[in-house]
């Protein structure tokens, strides 16, 4: 209905020194919209998301995010975006608030010695709210378990009040009603909020019905378009190489009004 | 007791007492982002390292190839280096390979200084006045240098306090958001160097660990932010070190760090059984 693009990708070559992580990738993905790539490991899908993000320069070929160069316009293009990085990935060391860490993503564009606003404040509780979280507002983040860690991070990249959000394996050691609750969020905003949102994730299993596009990458684009049309047995099997059962969850990406808890 | 009283106050303890200040601000600034990093061995690889250089300046001087070359200034640079490489290879924010890196120098720069020591026989004790350290023998030369860099340590802190703490938290998302994260991330790394090489002098290459790292580590226990480890870790080096001092004053040939290094040491441990985590 619109032709506005949150991601436009043109013949998308990286390589990490002589290894080719990525090979001649080209989509383009319509706002908004809830993208799902897929693929086994090792097969460039988080790669992709950095490339979005422009945090790596690719061999060849451009990335525009809402018509903005990932590169020439890295600051701009990097402002649609809240990104969720994978809670591996994240130091448990540092001693630090909910608050504070919804906070950051938004601080971190004013560059330093700056103190947050009223609103600054505002959006954070905004945020937390949306994730259901506003009430571990004081607690350390190390304290937390790994699927309100995860809705926290959710509640930073929403903080920065993006038109797309970028997850990497969100539902990644987290159990399956927790896997469900995010889902149900993620899928909430997309339909409420109008935010397009793609994620990462090596088990397509639950995600399938929220989907509006799944990709399927194995280095090179092995499938893009609508659940129905690409998971199918013959495209799962050229991306893992072995047969894969896909179970479709019937009335997974139910709707909630207000209320994100099923 | 006067006889004490006039210890405390003659003027190498004076200046021993301005150093346990100026060490718990590195201890709470420096301290604490190598804690959250965790990078503690990186104060122990750096601080050997930074023996290495001292000895190297040692061995320019004695046999007059650079001569006045002061050991100070060979101790930051291998300490640089080093930190600089650790830094190379962390700079996507891997600490684990990081870990590698440092044990690596951390060989490298250790079999450097013994090779350096072993031949300076007759300076070797210069060299091991920089293991062992000497909180009272400070010069007011070494204090103003230590005042120095404490002032750009705790500036530069305060400065890009939040890029730190974000860097430290998840140093890709940082970047994914705005942050020139690997700028931030040698920055800290200097300035880690800089402290250990400063507070070698006072507190010697081996308990320089304890002084830097200890502190924080314990505060990093119980505290719920970023702010009552800097406070707490402040406090904790200050007591371990004013304590040491005294202990000092009372009983001459007590040194001072290793009571200091006992006190910190005792407080993690307390931290440890009392904290909720």
């Amino acid at each position: 209905m619109s032709n506005t693009y949150a991601i436009v990708v043109e013949n998308l070559t990286v390589k990490y020194g002589e290894e080719v992580a990525l090979e001649d990738i080209s989509f383009k993905l319509e706002h908004p919209s809830f993208l799902t790539i897929i693929g086994p490991n090792g097969s460039g899908k988080t790669t992709l998301l950095k490339s979005v993000l422009g945090l790596i320069k690719p061999e060849k070929g451009s990335i525009k995010v809402f018509n903005m160069d990932v590169l020439k316009d890295a600051t701009k293009a990097r402002h649609m975006v809240g990104y969720v990085p994978q809670r591996e990935r994240i130091s448990t060391n540092v001693p630090i608030r909910v608050a504070d860490i919804v906070l950051m993503g938004r601080l971190a564009r004013y560059g330093p010695l700056t103190v947050p606003s009223k609103y600054d404040v505002e959006k954070v509780r905004e945020a937390l709210e949306l994730v259901g979280m506003v009430d571990f507002w004081d607690k350390r983040f190390s304290s937390l378990s790994g699927g309100q860690q995860q809705r926290v991070l959710i509640a930073r990249a929403l903080a920065v009040e993006p038109k797309m959000l970028l997850l990497d394996e969100p539902f990644s050691a987290v159990d399956i009603p927790t896997q469900r609750e995010i889902l149900n969020l993620l899928y909430n905003l997309r339909l409420q909020k109008n935010i397009t949102v793609v994620l990462v994730t090596h088990d397509v299993n639950p995600v399938v019905e929220c989907s509006d596009k799944i990709m399927i990458l194995n280095k090179k684009l092995i499938a893009y378009g609508k659940p129905d049309d690409v998971i199918k047995d013959d495209i799962l099997l050229k991306a893992y190489g072995v047969a894969v059962k896909i179970i479709a969850h019937e009335g997974i990406c139910y709707v909630l009004s207000g209320d994100t808890h099923a | 007791m006067p006889n004490i009283l006039d210890i405390l106050l003659s003027p190498f303890m004076i200046r021993a007492l301005i150093a346990v200040v100026l060490i718990a601000f590195v201890a709470s600034t420096a301290g604490s982002f190598t804690v959250y990093r965790g990078l503690t061995f990186l104060v122990a690889g750096v601080a050997h390292a930074a023996l290495a250089g001292a000895a190297l300046a040692i061995l320019l001087d004695m046999y007059g190839i650079i001569p006045g070359f002061p050991e100070i200034l060979g101790a930051a640079v291998f300490a640089i280096i080093t930190a600089l490489i650790a830094g190379y290879v962390g700079r996507k924010g891997e600490s684990e390979r990081m870990e590698v890196a440092i044990g690596v120098s951390f060989a490298l720069t250790m079999s450097i200084a013994i090779l350096l020591i072993s031949m300076i026989k007759e300076y070797a004790v210069r060299a091991w006045g920089l293991i062992m350290g000497d909180i009272l023998l400070l010069t007011e030369k070494d204090l103003l240098l230590l005042a120095i860099t404490t002032l750009i340590v705790v500036f530069t802190t305060l400065l890009f306090y939040k890029e730190f703490v974000f860097v430290s938290f998840d140093m890709e998302g940082a970047t994914a958001y705005g942050v020139r994260a690997e700028l931030y991330h040698y920055i800290m790394l200097l300035l880690i160097a800089l402290s250990v090489v400063v507070v070698l002098k006072g507190v010697g290459a081996i308990l320089v660990y304890a002084m830097i790292v200890v502190p924080a580590a314990a505060a990093n226990q119980f505290s719920k932010n970023t702010t009552s480890v800097m406070i707490w870790s402040f406090f904790i080096a200050l007591f371990g070190g004013l304590v040491g001092l005294i202990v000092a004053a009372l009983y001459v040939n007590v040194a001072p760090s290793a009571i200091a290094g006992l006190i910190v040491t005792v407080f993690y441990f307390i931290a440890l059984i009392f904290s909720r985590r």
